[in-house]
């Protein structure tokens, strides 16, 4: 989901892991790795904290979020991003029919709604029951019932399935599946579940004693026809199971119950034989010493049907290719691929299609990674959008919002000419290079006190197309998210607010006002807005005359670092554009996808004071009376528009 | 907020629904607007496709004889876009074909050129441009419908959750924080309050 200009995503902190330093010298020589790696190398200083924050770097994709997606960790003071919290599970709910299903039989039965929510096979929307007879009155409906997709009109008589009557789908249809392949009905998977490792007499020498009961219904099975996938599943899990629990148990490895729950313990009796024959500790135990000498118990595979095994006709593959050069199969009636991932293997033709049972969606609480704190807790109802704990980002920080600022008719700036600016608004999409555009940023305080707020920006964005960046008022104050009803009052006894209200949204259809440096644009009861000056910069397509400059202005920003002078031109070229690394030429290099993106780097510092509460020693800055000064930085991108190649 | 000046873009009710002139409403007897709904040019809505009263004599949820029947009821700062289309959704029900109410919700957005034909439309619900939502499908509260989706009739798209595609399947959700006022979600009001300036 991409948003639409003018956007703001907020960088979690979390991406900022300091790199180990060792590596540092060999990544910027060279560019391959460093694509990978610490994006801003050239702005490296010494301390991390000087770091400008690139949007463009490839880390960024994992640290950039909308301001809604964050959490806030009460116990951290930190903002909490989808990587740094875990889940847990609160309910199983069917996304069709809303009903929970419980973890238990989540457990048992899969993660597939046992009601009658089905989608379709061909093109996954959902399944509705439906009467094949419109009997039109009297409410004897009591026709055959199928399902159909009323998206692609996909039914359940192309593969020949009616049901009898409109519940319990599911139970009718897994019957039907097993009757109509030929599969035999007295098979369930209660018969399957009983180990049957004592067939063959390769499992007579493993087999101690662990179960003998399977003779008895050994004659039955072995006469069986071939099982239904499920079934056959079931019995293959049970037959391995059976196998490890067989193989562990006849050989004399004490170590073996390590390995009773993993498939290949023959590989990790080995492993482990390794350290106990060399250490001290073989002498613990008696039959480590002889142990070496006993060959690994083999693993055989399935070897009937009853074990899982399905051996195929021998003419099946040409009987599946005949049919597929048949006339009345063609391409039409052959299962796609996305069609057969969710089916079971052997379907290959549209008529093999089952109708899958939806797959349950889950509500999950979510809990901070570093300290466990609960940040998100919903109510169990799968229906139900309440939260019991809420702890979002945006009722800590500043909710930003970004409006480009409609030009006025006066000629306020000399870079714009009187011709260009118009009161139409700046087409976002299409920004021209180097022509001034006005945006006002307004952060809205959520939280219950005042904010000083710090806004720092690189005056030139980093990357290739070098925007200049200025912020007229860097540093404003944000009001408390005071009650509701101050406001209200507020409104009711001093017109200022309202006024102040109606003048802002006045400035959006035309602005008389002039946008000063030092001065906040507009202030309301808890959000301030302040302007930004953007100079978009020509892409590397157009005149080199600007990037020239701009390397220009760069160079002195540029570290003075013990890294040689070589490595820092290519860091130049590498920082810019961090994919391409072997290229010479910056400017010669096509244009990237979304480079042409303009999107501003934004530091934020907040500062207030909170409430002191009892276990918060961490908090930065010295404690008044009971009140705590607190501080939170963290990078924000404002993603202004795409510049347009032409230069207007 | 000055009145009106009579040739304006917008009609404004006594509710504060804004309605563009250019918009085509049919039926407007059987629809109801929650009050700070904006309707835009070009947009269509359906009244006239209610529920005939011969056909719903037998499971008549809404509604005394005589009363005018609903066929589309949308809540307070709702947006249609324009040239999108609310039609309320119908159904073979024993033979007869007959149409059903369409409910939508407080803050709701429908995009450009996007046809609705839902059931119900929970609150806070997106619906991108050029979407189309299928008969009777339900949309939850918070659910999201990407641009360009085909939510499949029936369909139940639950809350929180990201739709897309055609046919639509839930493809993701949104952050807890979908909805809040002022951020992505939550900007019906803001929305509602620059129309017509």
């Amino acid at each position: 989901m991409s948003r639409p200009f003018p956007y703001a995503y907020i960088s979690c902190p979390c991406a900022d892991t300091p790199v180990p330093d060792p590596g540092r010298k060999r990544r910027s020589r060279d560019p391959s790795h460093k694509s990978d790696s610490t994006a801003p190398v050239p702005q490296n200083y010494d301390f991390e904290d000087e770091r400008t924050f690139d949007p463009r770097s490839p880390r960024s994709n994992f640290s950039l979020y909308p301001p809604e997606q964050l959490l806030y960790c009460e116990d951290c003071h930190q903002i909490k991003c989808p990587r740094c919290i875990t889940e847990e599970i609160v309910c199983w709910y069917c996304p069709n029919c809303l009903f929970e299903t419980p973890s238990s039989m989540v457990r048992s039965e899969g993660n597939r709604c046992a009601r009658n929510c089905f989608n379709c096979p061909s093109c996954t929307a959902p399944l509705a029951v439906t009467t094949l007879e419109n009997v039109t009155g009297g409410g004897s409906q009591q026709g055959p019932w199928v399902l159909s997709c009323g998206y692609c009109m996909w039914t359940t008589l192309d593969i020949g399935i009616k049901f009898d009557k409109p519940t319990n789908i599911r139970t009718q249809l897994s019957k039907m599946t097993d009757t109509s392949r030929g599969r035999q009905m007295s098979k369930t998977f209660s018969d399957l579940k009983s180990p049957l490792s004592t067939y063959s007499s390769i499992d007579e020498q493993f087999s101690s004693g662990v179960d003998n009961r399977g003779d008895t219904s050994s004659p039955t099975n072995e006469t069986s026809g071939p099982l239904n996938p499920e079934a056959r599943f079931q019995a293959l899990k049970n037959f391995y199971k059976n196998q490890i629990a067989a193989t562990s148990s006849s050989s004399s490895d004490p170590l073996t119950d390590f390995g009773g729950g993993i498939s290949s313990p023959g590989a990790l009796n080995r492993i482990m034989s390794l350290y106990t024959s060399s250490s001290r500790l073989s002498s613990l135990y008696g039959g480590a010493t002889k142990k070496p000498k006993s060959k690994p118990p083999v693993m055989r595979e399935a070897l009937t049907a009853s074990e899982g095994l399905k051996v195929p006709p021998p003419d099946a593959e040409t009987a599946l290719i005949q049919r597929m050069a048949s006339d009345d199969c063609g391409w039409d009636g052959m299962a796609s691929i996305d069609q057969r991932c969710f089916q079971s293997p052997d379907a290959r033709f549209v008529e093999d299609l089952l109708p899958l049972p939806v797959l349950l969606r889950t509500k999950r609480s979510k809990r901070c990674k570093s300290c466990k704190h609960i940040l998100v807790k919903p109510e169990f109802k799968p229906q139900s959008t309440r939260f019991r704990i809420r702890l979002i980002a945006l009722s800590y920080i500043p909710l930003p919002t970004l409006k480009p600022l409609i030009p006025s008719p006066y000629a306020g700036l000399p870079t714009v000419s009187p011709a260009i600016s118009s009161t139409i608004a700046p087409n976002l999409d299409a920004l021209s290079p180097l022509k001034t555009v006005q945006l006002l940023l307004t952060l809205k305080n959520h939280m219950f006190d005042p904010v000083r707020v710090t806004l720092a920006t690189p005056s030139v964005t980093p990357g290739r197309v070098a925007s200049k960046v200025t912020i007229l008022c860097p540093q404003f104050d944000i009001g408390a998210n005071s009650d509701v009803w101050d406001e209200a009052l507020q409104n009711s006894t001093a017109p200022g607010s309202t006024d102040q209200r109606g003048s802002r949204s006045g400035t959006l259809g035309s602005s008389e006002k002039v946008a000063e440096a030092g001065k906040v644009w507009d202030k309301g009861r808890n959000w301030t807005t302040v302007a930004l000056e953007v100079v978009p910069g020509t892409l590397p397509g157009g005149s080199t005359t600007t990037t020239a400059a701009t390397t220009k202005t760069r160079k002195p920003a540029a570290p003075d670092s013990d890294d040689s002078d070589d490595d820092f031109g290519f860091d130049q070229n590498t920082a810019s554009l961090d994919w391409s690394g072997q290229s010479k030429d910056p400017n010669l290099l096509p244009l990237q996808p979304d480079e042409d993106v303009l999107e501003i780097p934004v530091f934020v510092r907040l500062e207030w004071d909170s409430e002191n509460q009892i276990d918060q020693e961490q908090s930065v800055g010295r404690q008044t009376s009971d009140t705590v000064k607190r501080e939170l930085a963290y990078w924000m991108v404002l993603g202004v528009g795409r510049i347009s190649p032409e230069v207007l | 907020m000055p009145p009106k000046v009579a040739k304006g873009e917008y009609i404004e009710t006594d509710t504060g629904n804004k309605i563009s002139r250019r918009s085509q409403i049919h039926g407007t007897q059987h629809i109801i607007l929650g009050g700070k709904t904006v309707i835009q040019a070009e947009a269509v809505i359906r009244g006239d496709l209610y529920r005939s009263s011969t056909s719903s004599s037998s499971t008549s949820s809404e509604g005394t004889p005589g009363s005018p029947s609903v066929a589309i009821t949308i809540g307070r700062y709702s947006y249609i876009s324009k040239q999108a289309v609310l039609r309320p959704p119908s159904r073979l029900h024993r033979g007869v074909h007959s149409f059903y109410p369409l409910k939508i919700g407080d803050h709701v957005f429908v995009g450009e050129r996007a046809v609705v034909e839902a059931a119900s439309v929970g609150n806070h619900v997106h619906v991108g441009k050029d979407a189309v939502i299928g008969s009777m499908a339900i949309l939850k509260d918070f659910a999201y419908v990407l641009d360009g989706a085909v939510v499949a009739p029936g369909m139940v798209v639950p809350s929180w959750c990201v739709v897309g595609g055609a046919p639509a399947r839930i493809v993701g959700e949104v952050g807890e924080g979908y909805g809040v006022e002022g951020a992505e979600g939550g900007l019906a009001r803001e929305r509602y309050r620059v129309v017509g300036r």
